[in-house]
């Protein structure tokens, strides 16, 4: 027995001491020295915008007296053979009711005396762009949507906040305000009688 | 005997397998759209405001993510992009800003008259970003094999940030100082159909504006 552990050969003892040694090592790393650590991550550092650049730049003369905000939450489901997948979106957006100054007629505002007569455009949809799409909050998503899925969303949500917004009922409480409110100023210009009145 | 077992299995789940597939149509769509009725709330408000500017803006937001293997070994600090981790995504947006004047506190105390001369006095134009629009169509992304696609959640989380930059950007567009000259090219003409000359005609604002002041009158 003696003689068998006395023919072990040096190299034996060399890879002992090695193995002990990265044992040793490694207990050192992993206990001892505390500042040792390894993650993995995503390096996420926002957006980068390119310059705002601007496209046009024009003078209106748009009178808002009605604004209807919404927030509309729009859902689609597909079934396929695999499941259901659902996508649903918060859309935001502003419904103004009002009118545009270019469409009054040329002789719209009269004055005899102490008297102004106006006849104002009708009121109406003062933008077809009311929808804040760069503020739509995400709420659900299963399975993979395409742009075209999100373009629909986006049709969906505009035509049901226009169905709900341009209602007889907010188109009359804003001309009521309108007229409410041109009334005021030209008296506020000192004008005692104010006649308003809209084209049909 | 147990390689022919397994053989003979697999091939007993391929047939499964075929099976279940031959029926399906090619060209028939192979999922159909529900939509379900919305949640709304809605807010109406009754203003007096005069929009004098509208300026259409267009910025593209782009984000970009890599994988990191980060750490400390032997008190050195490491910070290695590993690879085929990469995501990237550009997303085009067009917003539309617009400036107005708020007419609905508007009294005697904002008209001065003296004989054939008046003066409007204005309260301070305000500015708000009426409408936003994504380009859907003109997305691009760019997505490492290793990585998951980025979710709605993660897109609409960048376009908010791209949004809340065009309005970080307002004070430099100058819209403030347009929607105060163009307020007067709106009520001069009215002023001139009241018998008023155009000579005698002041459209006045409150005071000279800094940007510290602009950003008071953005609507967030």
């Amino acid at each position: 027995m003696g003689k068998k552990n006395d023919n072990k050969r040096p190299t034996d003892w060399v890879k002992v001491l090695a193995l002990l040694a990265f044992i040793l090592v490694f207990a050192w790393l992993a206990f001892a020295d505390k500042d040792n650590h390894v993650e993995l991550g995503v390096s996420d550092e926002g957006i980068s915008p390119t310059p705002t650049q601007i496209e046009s730049i024009r003078v209106i003369g748009e009178w808002e007296f009605l604004s209807v905000s919404n927030e509309e939450l729009v859902d689609t489901v597909r079934k396929g053979l695999f499941g259901t997948d659902q996508l649903v979106r918060i859309y935001y957006g502003t419904v103004r009711l009002g009118f545009d100054m270019r469409q009054a007629s040329p002789h719209w505002l009269s004055v005899s005396g102490d008297t102004v007569t106006a006849v104002l455009p009708r009121v109406g949809l003062l933008s077809k762009d009311f929808i804040d799409e760069a503020r739509t909050r995400a709420f659900y998503e299963s399975g993979q949507w395409t742009p075209a899925d999100r373009e629909a969303l986006y049709r969906k949500a505009y035509r049901q906040m226009l169905a709900r917004c341009v209602t007889p009922a907010n188109l009359k409480t804003a001309r009521d305000n309108a007229e409410a409110q041109f009334s005021q100023m030209f008296r506020a210009m000192g004008y005692t009688t104010v006649n308003i009145r809209f084209e049909p | 005997m147990k390689k022919n077992m397994m053989i003979t299995l697999a091939a007993a789940l391929l047939l499964c397998a075929c099976k279940d597939a031959a029926p399906q149509p090619q060209a028939a769509p192979q999922y159909q759209s529900i939509d379900t009725v919305p949640l709304l709330i809605q807010q109406v408000q009754q203003c007096a405001r005069l929009y004098t500017t509208e300026v259409k803006v267009h910025k593209i937001v782009t984000h970009d993510d890599v994988v990191r293997l980060r750490g400390s070994l032997l008190k050195q600090d490491f910070n290695l992009k590993l690879p085929l981790g990469d995501r990237k995504i550009a997303i085009p947006m067009d917003a539309t800003l617009k400036a107005y004047i708020d007419f609905s506190q508007f009294g005697e105390k904002n008209v001065e008259r003296s004989g054939d001369k008046i003066t409007l006095v204005l309260p301070d134009p305000r500015v708000a970003l009426t409408s936003s629009k994504i380009d859907q169509k003109h997305i691009r992304q760019y997505v490492a094999l290793s990585r998951s696609r980025f979710t709605d959640a993660e897109m609409s989380s960048y376009e908010q940030q791209g949004r809340q930059a065009i309005i970080a950007s307002i004070p430099e567009l100058g819209i403030v100082d347009m929607a105060r000259e163009n307020a007067a090219r709106v009520l001069v003409p009215m002023l001139t159909k009241l018998g008023y000359r155009e000579e005698n005609i002041t459209i006045a604002f409150r005071k000279d504006f800094h940007k510290d002041d602009i950003h008071r009158l953005i609507e967030q």
